[in-house]
C-alpha cells in the first residue's frame, strides 16, 4: 500500500510539472476568422467561421467572442466581457511573441527601464544623480531609421525574451533590473503555491494510516496491554509515529528530486511542516470517539492546516505575513531566492511548538479511561485540559496553559476571520470581534473552570488569583508571538489587523477583568458556563470596539 | 416500505444527534470562503486590471529629464499625479520629504534607438510590487506609442472586457467545489455506516430483521442522499443571496444530486468488499482525490460539465445530464447483485 502513495505522489509530482495548470479550462467559446491569427490557451474553444455566420452566433450567444481579423466583436453581457478581458492578455502575448519575431530588437522593444532602489533619507544612499548620464553626453552613434543603434541593454530584452515571457520578479537587492513593460508579468505564486502543496498532500495520507493505527489499537483493546508495559506514553507515541514521519519525510525527498531541487533544503522547510501535521493528527485519535467522528475530525484537522499552510504563502512578496508558512520558503526555493534564519524561524517555530505542546498533551491523556471513554466532545476536550494541568502545581499550570493555548487561539481565529468573511463587511467586523473575544476567553478561563470542578479551587480569593496568572500568561503569549512578529518581519502591518495583537494592545488589566468576570460568576455564583462566557464576551467586546473607535 | 424508512430516519437520526453533519457543513463553508473571499481578493493583487478597476491609488511621480514626453499623458491617464523636476537633486529631496512615491529619469527619445528609462523605487518589497503592478499598463502605452513611432504596429491593443479572474475562479473552482463536495461528505458517511456494521457484526442483526439486504443498502443510500440534496440545495440557496448567478439552475441540481448518488454507490460498494473501514476510507480518499485531478484533464469530466451548465454555455445542456443518469442507472443493480454475493459469502 505504501508503494502505490509513493508512485501516486511521484506521479502527481510529474503531472503536475508538465501539465500546466489552468483555472477555468474550456470555459470560453471563440469564433475566429480564417484569417486571424491562431492563439493556444485552455480556457478558450475555437472555431472557425466566417464574418457571417460568427456573427450570426455571437449574437445567438452561441460564441462568447468572433475574433474578425485583427477585430474583435463582443456582446454587452457578462459573460461575453469577461470573455474579452480575458483574450485580452492572450492577444497581448501573441502580438509580444509577433512583433518580436518580425521587427529589430530596437524596434520592437523600444522601451528599457532600469530599476534602482532609494533608500530613506539618513543612510548611505546611492546618489540619485550620479547614476544618471551626465549632461550633454552624446549617445552611440545614431544609425539610420529602420536600423536602430544597439544597446547595452539589448541583452537583458533578450534573455527576457527566451526566458518565455516569465520574468525574474522584483527583487529588492542590490543588482539593477531591466524591465521591459510588454515583457513584465506580475508575480504570481500560484503555480509555486500549488507545486509546494503537493509535498504536503502525501503526508495527509500517511497521517491517515498513523491515526487508523491508534484508532485501530483502541477498538482491540491493545491498547491496553502497551500501556502496562514498561515504556513511557511518550515512548509509545514517538515509536508509531516514526515510521510514518519517516515515510513523509523520504516523500519530500523524493518530491524534491523529481523536481529537481535540493533534497536536504526541502528537507529543512518541510520537516517542522510534516512534524506540525502529524501532532494535528495525534489530536484526533484522542478525542474522537465513534467512526463518523474520525472522518470528520481529521477532514476538519485536514482543511484547517491545509489552510493554514497555504493561504499565507500566496501573499509571497507581496506581504512578508506570507512568512507564517514554510510554503512561503518553498516558494522562494523554487524561485532560487534566498531567505534567512529569521524568516525560517518565523516559519516553523510556531509549527514546532504546536508539535510539542500536542506531544506533551498526548502523553497527558494517554490513559485507558480517558481514550476508552465515550462521552460528548466538549467533555472529553475539558477532560483532557483537567489532565494535561499539574495538580501538584495548580498555579503554574494554569500560567502555562494560557501561554500553550495561544497558538491554538490565533488558528481558530484565523478560521473565523476566514469565514466572517463571507458576511457584508460591516457585519463581518462585528461578528469577527464577538468570535475573536469569545475564542480568547474560553481559552484563559477553561482551565480555572476545569480546576473548578474537580474541587481545586478554593476561595473567591484564588480565582481571582487564577484569573490573573491565566491572563499574564496569555498576554505574555500574545506578546511573545507579536514581538517575534515586529522583529522578523519588517512590514507587518497586516499582521495586527489579522490577529489584532497590534491593533489591540489589550493590557493586562482588561484580560484579568475578563477572565475574572467568567470564573466568578461560574465559581462563586453558579452560573452556567455559557452564560458566564457570554458576559465576559460582550464585556471584553464593548471594550475592543472602544478600542478600534479610539484609533480611527 | 415502513422498514425502509425507519432506516433511514435511524441514519439521519444518527447523523444530527453526533452533529457531525455540523462539522461537515463548517468545513465545506470554510474551505469555500477560504478559497473564494481570500483567493479572489489575492489573485486580483496580481491581477493589476482587476487591481486597477477596484482601487485607484493617487501615485505621485517625479518626472526628470524629458519631462514633456507622451509618457506624462498615459500616466495622468491612470490617475498619477505626475510632477516635473528640473534636477536630478530636486526631486531627490522631495522623495526624501516623502511627497513622492517614485522617480521617473526619461531620456529624449531618438527614434534611432532604444529609449532606456531609469526608476527610482523605494527600498521594500511589498511598496515596490505595488507601484510596478500600478505603473504597467502607462509603461506599457508609452511602450506601443514607442513601437509605432518606430513603425511597429501592435493590434487588440485597445480592447475592452472585464478582468475575468474572479469570474474564471468562481465559475470553474469555486460553484463545482460546492456542487460536489456534499458528494464526497455523502460517500464517506455511507463508507462509515456500513463498515462500522460490519465490522462490529451488527449488519447481520440487522439482515436477520425482515428486511432483504436490497432495502438495507437502498435505505443507507437513500439516507445519505438526503443529506447530500439538502446541502446542495443549501449552497445553490448561499450563491443566490451572494449574487452569483447560475444558469440551468435545474439541471445543475440535478448533475450535483446525481454525481452524489453514483459516488454513494461506489462507496457503499467499496465499504462492502472491503468491509475495514480503514482502508476503505483510504481507498476512497484516493479515489477522489485522483477523479478530482483527472476532472481537469478530461472534458467530459462533471466538474467540466458543471462550469459549462452554470455560465450558460450554450451546447450544453439536459443531454449531458442525461448521460450520468445513465451511469448510475447501470451502477445500481450492479452493485445491488455484487453486495449479495459479497455479504453471503
Amino acid at each position: 500500500m505504501f508503494l502505490v502513495i509513493g508512485v501516486l505522489a511521484v506521479a502527481f509530482g510529474f503531472i503536475s510539472t508538465t501539465h500546466t495548470y489552468t483555472v477555468g479550462e474550456g470555459l470560453y467559446r471563440v469564433g475566429i476568422s480564417p484569417g486571424a491569427p491562431h492563439v493556444r490557451d485552455a480556457r478558450f474553444v475555437f472555431t472557425v467561421a466566417d464574418a457571417l455566420t460568427g456573427q450570426a452566433l455571437l449574437q445567438a450567444r452561441a460564441l462568447d467572442l468572433y475574433i474578425d481579423g485583427t477585430r474583435v466583436f463582443a456582446r454587452d453581457d457578462a459573460k461575453s466581457q469577461y470573455a474579452l478581458g480575458a483574450i485580452k492578455r492572450v492577444l497581448d502575448k501573441y502580438e509580444v511573441a509577433r512583433v518580436n519575431s518580425e521587427f529589430e530588437i530596437g524596434n520592437a522593444f523600444p522601451l528599457r527601464i532600469e530599476v534602482n532602489y532609494l533608500t530613506p533619507a539618513g543612510d548611505v544612499a546611492p546618489d540619485l544623480a550620479a547614476t544618471l548620464p551626465a549632461a550633454g553626453a552624446t549617445d552611440p552613434a545614431p544609425a539610420a531609421l529602420g536600423e536602430p543603434a544597439t544597446r547595452a541593454t539589448d541583452a537583458d530584452v533578450r534573455k527576457q525574451i527566451e526566458g518565455d515571457t516569465t520574468l525574474p520578479e522584483l527583487k529588492s537587492g542590490t543588482d539593477k533590473q531591466i524591465i521591459v513593460p510588454s515583457l513584465t508579468t506580475p508575480p504570481n505564486p500560484f503555480g509555486q503555491v500549488i507545486l509546494a502543496f503537493l509535498y504536503i498532500l502525501p503526508v495527509f495520507f500517511v497521517s491517515v494510516f498513523f491515526t487508523s493505527g491508534f484508532m485501530d489499537e483502541k477498538m482491540n483493546r491493545r491498547l491496553t496491554i502497551l500501556l502496562s508495559a514498561p515504556i513511557t506514553p511518550l515512548q509509545i507515541i514517538l515509536g508509531k509515529m516514526l515510521p510514518y514521519v519517516l515515510f513523509a519525510l523520504a516523500g519530500v525527498v523524493g518530491m524534491a528530486l523529481v523536481t529537481q531541487v535540493d533534497p536536504g533544503l526541502a528537507l529543512i522547510i518541510f520537516a517542522p511542516a510534516v512534524l506540525f501535521i502529524f501532532g494535528i493528527y495525534l489530536m484526533v485519535p484522542m478525542l474522537y470517539r465513534t467512526f463518523k467522528d474520525t472522518t470528520f475530525i481529521s477532514m476538519l484537522a485536514t482543511s484547517v492546516t491545509t489552510a493554514y499552510l497555504i493561504f499565507p504563502a500566496m501573499f509571497s512578496g507581496i506581504s512578508d505575513l506570507a512568512y507564517m508558512s514554510p510554503v512561503t520558503l518553498a516558494v522562494k526555493m523554487y524561485r532560487a531566492e534566498t531567505f534567512g534564519a529569521q524568516e525560517y524561524l518565523f516559519a516553523t517555530v510556531p509549527l514546532l511548538l504546536i508539535f510539542a505542546l500536542s506531544l506533551y498533551v498526548g502523553t497527558r491523556v494517554l490513559n485507558e479511561e480517558y481514550l476508552m471513554g465515550y462521552r460528548p466532545l466538549f467533555r472529553k476536550i475539558a477532560d483532557a485540559i483537567y489532565l494535561i494541568l499539574n495538580r501538584a502545581h495548580v498555579n503554574a499550570s494554569i500560567l502555562a496553559l494560557s501561554l500553550m493555548l495561544i497558538p491554538i487561539v490565533y488558528i481558530a481565529q484565523l478560521v473565523a476571520l476566514a469565514i466572517s468573511l463571507n458576511l457584508p463587511m460591516r457585519v463581518a467586523v462585528g461578528v469577527m470581534l464577538l468570535i475573536a473575544a469569545s475564542i480568547e476567553e474560553i481559552a484563559k478561563s477553561i482551565g480555572i473552570i476545569v480546576l473548578h470542578e474537580h474541587g481545586y479551587v478554593r476561595s473567591t480569593r484564588h480565582v481571582f488569583a487564577l484569573a490573573f496568572l491565566s491572563a499574564l500568561g496569555f498576554l505574555v503569549g500574545e506578546k511573545a508571538l507579536l514581538f517575534v512578529s515586529v522583529s522578523a518581519v519588517a512590514q507587518s502591518n497586516l499582521a495586527g489587523a489579522l490577529f489584532n495583537t497590534g491593533l489591540l494592545p489589550v493590557p493586562l488589566a482588561a484580560h484579568f477583568v475578563f477572565t475574572s468576570i467568567v470564573s466568578v460568576l461560574v465559581v462563586r455564583f453558579r452560573w452556567r458556563y455559557a452564560f458566564a462566557l457570554l458576559a465576559a464576551v460582550l464585556v471584553h467586546s464593548a471594550y475592543n470596539a472602544l478600542l478600534v473607535g479610539g484609533i480611527q | 416500505m415502513n422498514a425502509f424508512f425507519a432506516i433511514v430516519k435511524k441514519e439521519l437520526r444518527a447523523i444530527t444527534r453526533e452533529r457531525t453533519i455540523l462539522i461537515a457543513i463548517t468545513i465545506q463553508l470554510f474551505i469555500a470562503s477560504f478559497s473564494s473571499a481570500l483567493l479572489i481578493g489575492l489573485l486580483s493583487f496580481y491581477d493589476p486590471e482587476a487591481l486597477a478597476a477596484n482601487t485607484r491609488p493617487n501615485l505621485r511621480i517625479g518626472i526628470i529629464g524629458n519631462t514633456n514626453s507622451p509618457l506624462n499623458l498615459y500616466l495622468r491617464n491612470a490617475r498619477m499625479r505626475v510632477t516635473a523636476f528640473d534636477s536630478a537633486a530636486e526631486a531627490e529631496a522631495a522623495f526624501h520629504n516623502r511627497a513622492l512615491d517614485l522617480i521617473l529619469y526619461v531620456p529624449d527619445d531618438d527614434p534611432r534607438s532604444a529609449v532606456e528609462m531609469k526608476m527610482f523605487l523605494p527600498r521594500s518589497e511589498m511598496l515596490s510590487s505595488f507601484i510596478m503592478i500600478f505603473l504597467r499598463e502607462p509603461l506599457k502605452r508609452y511602450e506601443n506609442f514607442l513601437r509605432r513611432e518606430r513603425g511597429v504596429t501592435v493590434n487588440y491593443t485597445d480592447l475592452g472586457g472585464s478582468p475575468a479572474t474572479t469570474f474564471e475562479f468562481l465559475y470553474s473552482v469555486i460553484v463545482p467545489m460546492l456542487m460536489f463536495f456534499p458528494a464526497f461528505v455523502a460517500g464517506s458517511m455511507v463508507i462509515d455506516s456500513l463498515s462500522e456494521e460490519l465490522e462490529t457484526h451488527t449488519f447481520e442483526t440487522l439482515w436477520s430483521a425482515p428486511l432483504s439486504l436490497t432495502m438495507i443498502f437502498g435505505a443507507k443510500i437513500f439516507a445519505a442522499l438526503v443529506v447530500a440534496v439538502i446541502q446542495i440545495a443549501l449552497w445553490l440557496a448561499l450563491l443566490r443571496l451572494n449574487r452569483i448567478d447560475i444558469q440551468n439552475l435545474g439541471w445543475v441540481f440535478v448533475l450535483a444530486t446525481l454525481t452524489a448518488a453514483i459516488n454513494i454507490v461506489l462507496s457503499a460498494f467499496t465499504a462492502t468488499s472491503l468491509r475495514d473501514r480503514e482502508r476503505s476510507q483510504f481507498l476512497y480518499s484516493l479515489f477522489i482525490v485522483i477523479m478530482a485531478s483527472a476532472s481537469y484533464v478530461v472534458d467530459f469530466a462533471p466538474m467540466q460539465l458543471i462550469t459549462r451548465l452554470a455560465t450558460g454555455d450554450y451546447y450544453s445542456g439536459g443531454w449531458d445530464v442525461a448521460k450520468y443518469a445513465l451511469v448510475l442507472a447501470v451502477l445500481m443493480p450492479v452493485l445491488f447483485r455484487a453486495a449479495r454475493r459479497l455479504i453471503t459469502v
